[in-house]
């Protein structure tokens, strides 16, 4: 009889080794020993430089945030079967907004955040509605939200204007250390830490798998679909701001092409992480080594000496996470075809 | 006529991993023959099934189509040796017509090849014809009623010169009517010299049909009778292995005189029910009869607030309700086990234990804080209580048969404490065994106080489970009669007025 894997006892240490985020961890812990022996070097005055450093490694950290804030976001909004492609644009415009409303606005940095956290949280709102009240699939409701944010963010700065010039103590949450760790660190694995408890241990994170699942059937045990559908989408909206506002202090800036295609790179990192693109599966674990895994890539493949001598890392690192990602989906769907093979092929017994 | 047999197995063995699903099967197949296939669910009719039809390899046993034997079967050369399933839900494209649909099937793809839309339209009709159809080769399959689509599938088997033809429970959804024009058409291929493999759960369907009959019983053929020399009872002993003394129980109190649930007047224009007014008291079943169609399962989405209702009165206890979700029914104490358990009833890749606790999350949850121990020590004691075969509460729904699917699905409903419970033709597709268990388990309920509405297209069960009957039709409530009624009153309150004058 067949079984799904994961739901069998959950002692058995053979299918806990093979899960899907074990062979993640596998991959993260072999990607990393590579690059720390071919991407570390020593320079001409005799210091430790590339991939091997600690500083490396608290950049790799640092840049990351932002798209594991999105994939966090992306995380449950998948396991309804639902897609939110709007969260890249939404982190350009809360970005514009945060700067307007401390720049044009003249609030304190705390009120401007706490705003941009609301206005995050209306724009998913916006997405929520659209998809629960008027029934309109996600992927075509946020691929208009997608635009609109967009635009609505050049509308706002007339495509010219940057904020710039924030307080230094603004600028720590993005540049600076805090207990030995990046800053946005801490707060990105408090979000980290809200989503994986949402998703793992409350009835939500039980209704949102029901419903990526069998969403009638989850509408025939009495479970409020469309407020659960809803939770995802306006979560997103609010994890989307609080990476707007991460970014912002990163960079010192706020300008309107904020994390333009980072929503791909967020649904790459989720769908590595193990998360079914049809619903139901997902686990935010997964998706923090999905990001990892194309964090680590990406950087290290800009410490190696022959990458940096053909100048090519952006290439080299879009195309081999890509090629990551398609190893990852046809290992976990190998299994299943190579059982079906072996059926179709078995000869009866004499 | 040669005297081969037109398919013949011989200890037919199958094994999925350590379990043995088919462990010496024989079986054969005349041809214009008629030989019904029967066994509780989970006996292997379905293995047997993928094994004729090449979807799954026998790990041993011979298998030989007139006369010759075959190995290594595959669908499709299943298909080229004249086998052809036609499946409960029939596999048909809805938005194609027809015309196209037969032709998807019977024509070979080829690139270059012209449409010869005439021919085609053509071969829909004869094929129709000669199934005696009154359906349009131009019609949309969306259009088509389940019946009509079955016999859509049939004309594709003619069309590809099947002669061995399967049906797997294919009057599960039929009306009674419809049930005697697929028995003429049945009757019509064995005529041809087609030879029919019949499974159904419905005994009396067998005798008016079939000329042989086999019982599987885990996984091994347990008997092969001519029909004449069988009775229902023997037929039973077989599959079960063992005496069934009394096919339903006895009630053992009276309903209570409390009114539980009251509709007056109840409507909603969406679903085409209409002036529907019944009570049902506490501790009564109340049973819901009448043809596919009549609106029973739209009432009984009226009262769960997936269809709210638009007219009349709903009140529980005394108190008047406005149910516009399920939210509010559930908030109620309104439980509804709905008809199609695989899509609304279990949600087949979660465990049993996640299942169970899905309609009381927030009262068994109430910090929103999963207890998994809690939940756990929950579905263990409904899986005792309810004696649901599975491996555990961590075992996929999908991993459980029908019968225990569907205790599953009541389970859940039960946890809720409801104090209406409505059942959606709640033994459908379920083995005899499990289907007397699920019997004693409504009766109990209605012992402990529950109001019950019992919706059910089997006659038998309506009449011998309940206190009274309300016999549905055309949207409404035709008439309420008395529980153990002959069934012959039922069916014409049931056929009613509306029969004679749409003819």
């Amino acid at each position: 009889m067949s079984v799904s894997p994961g739901n069998k006892n959950p002692r058995d240490w053979k299918a806990i080794l093979t899960r899907h985020e074990m062979l993640l961890l596998y991959v993260l812990i072999a990607e990393w020993l590579f690059f720390y022996f071919a991407g570390t070097t020593i320079n001409r005055r005799g210091a430790v430089v590339g991939f091997g450093t600690l500083d490396r490694q608290f950049d790799i950290l640092r840049h990351s945030c932002e798209i594991g804030l999105l994939a966090l976001a992306l995380t449950p909004v998948i396991i309804t079967a639902g897609i939110d492609l709007s969260i890249g644009s939404l982190l350009g415009l809360c970005a514009i907004l945060f700067g307007k409303l401390w720049h044009d606005g003249g609030l304190p940095i705390s009120v401007a955040a706490g705003l941009t956290l609301v206005l995050g949280a209306l724009a998913g709102g916006l997405n929520a509605t659209l998809i629960t009240a008027l029934r309109l699939p996600p992927l075509i409701v946020t691929l208009g939200t997608y635009s609109l944010f967009r635009g609505l963010a050049e509308a706002i700065t007339h495509g010219a204007i940057t904020y710039t010039d924030f307080p230094a103590s603004f600028l720590f949450v993005g540049q600076e250390r805090w207990l030995g760790l990046p800053t946005q660190a801490w707060i990105f694995f408090g979000v980290a830490l809200g989503v994986g408890l949402l998703v793992h241990r409350t009835t939500f994170g039980r209704a949102f798998r029901t419903i990526g699942l069998a969403p009638e059937g989850a509408r025939y045990a009495g479970l409020p679909v469309g407020r659960r559908l809803a939770l995802v989408y306006v979560l997103a909206g609010l994890i989307a701001a609080i990476a707007a506002i991460i970014y912002t202090a990163r960079l010192g800036q706020a300008k309107a092409d904020a994390g333009t295609g980072y929503e791909l790179f967020a649904i790459t990192a989720v769908v590595l992480g193990g998360t079914s693109i049809f619903g139901g599966t997902g686990t935010v674990h997964g998706t923090l080594l999905g990001v990892a895994a194309i964090a680590v890539l990406k950087n290290g493949l800009a410490c190696l000496p022959v990458v940096m001598r053909m100048n090519a890392a952006e290439e080299m690192s879009g195309l081999l996470t890509g090629a990551l990602l398609l190893v990852a989906l046809t290992a976990s769907v190998l299994p299943k075809i190579l059982s079906r093979f072996r059926a179709r092929h078995h000869a009866p017994a004499p | 006529m040669s005297p081969a047999p037109l398919l013949a197995l011989r200890q037919v063995v199958k094994n999925y991993g350590g379990v043995r699903a088919l462990r010496g099967v024989n079986f054969d197949l005349q041809a214009g023959e008629v030989h019904a296939l029967l066994g509780e669910n989970g006996a292997g009719k379905s293995t047997l099934i993928k094994v004729i039809t090449g979807a799954h390899q026998p790990n041993g046993g011979t298998l030989t189509l007139a006369g010759q034997r075959v190995a290594n079967l595959t669908p499709s050369s299943a298909r080229a040796l004249g086998i052809a399933c036609i499946y409960q839900q029939p596999a048909l494209f809805p938005d194609l017509t027809v015309t196209e649909n037969l032709a998807l099937r019977l024509e070979a793809t080829s690139a270059s090849s012209r449409i010869d839309w005439p021919a085609r339209r053509a071969r829909a009709e004869q094929l129709l014809a000669r199934l005696g159809a009154e359906i349009s080769p131009d019609a949309e399959v969306r259009s088509l009623s389940m019946p009509e689509q079955q016999l859509v599938e049939i004309a594709c088997a003619l069309g590809a010169g099947a002669r061995i033809v399967i049906m797997d429970e294919p009057t599960a959804s039929l009306t009674q009517k419809e049930q005697h024009l697929l028995f003429a058409v049945v009757r019509d291929l064995r005529k041809n010299g087609v030879g029919v493999i019949y499974i159904s759960h419905r005994l009396e369907e067998i005798f008016a049909l079939a000329d042989r009959v086999t019982v599987l019983r885990d996984g091994q053929s347990v008997g092969t009778h001519a029909v004449g020399d069988i009775d229902e009872a023997g037929l039973i002993r077989l599959m079960v292995g063992r005496e069934v003394a009394q096919i339903y129980p006895a009630a053992e109190s009276a309903p209570g005189h409390a009114v539980t649930l009251s509709l007056r007047a109840v409507g909603c224009r969406a679903s085409g029910v209409h002036n529907v007014s019944f009570e049902v008291r506490s501790g009564e079943i109340f049973g819901l009869g009448g043809l596919v169609g009549a609106g029973r399962t739209e009432l009984a989405r009226i009262l769960f607030g997936l269809t709210p209702a638009d007219s009349g009165e709903i009140t529980l206890h005394g108190q008047r309700l406005t149910l516009r979700s399920p939210q509010a029914a559930v908030a109620h104490g309104i439980a509804y086990v709905p008809e199609d358990r695989r899509r609304h009833g279990v949600v087949l890749e979660l465990p049993i234990a996640h299942n169970l606790t899905m309609a009381i999350h927030r009262r068994f949850f109430p910090t929103t804080w999963l207890r998994f121990g809690a939940e756990r020590a929950l579905a263990l004691d409904f899986i005792r209580d309810l004696a649901v075969k599975c491996a555990g509460p961590d075992a996929p729904g999908g991993s459980l048969s029908g019968g225990n699917q569907q205790k599953v699905s009541l389970a859940r409903w039960l946890a809720t404490e409801p104090k209406l419970l409505i059942l959606d033709e709640p033994t459908q597709g379920v083995d005899v065994g499990a289907k007397s268990e699920i019997h004693k388990i409504i009766r109990r309920l209605a012992k402990e106080g529950l109001a019950v509405i019992l919706i059910s297209s089997d006659l038998p069960e309506v009449i011998g489970m309940s206190d009274r009957i309300g016999v549905m039709g055309g949207g409404t409530l035709r008439a309420i009669l008395p529980g153990g009624s002959a069934p012959h009153d039922v069916m014409a309150a049931a056929l009613g007025t509306t029969e004679r004058g749409a003819a």
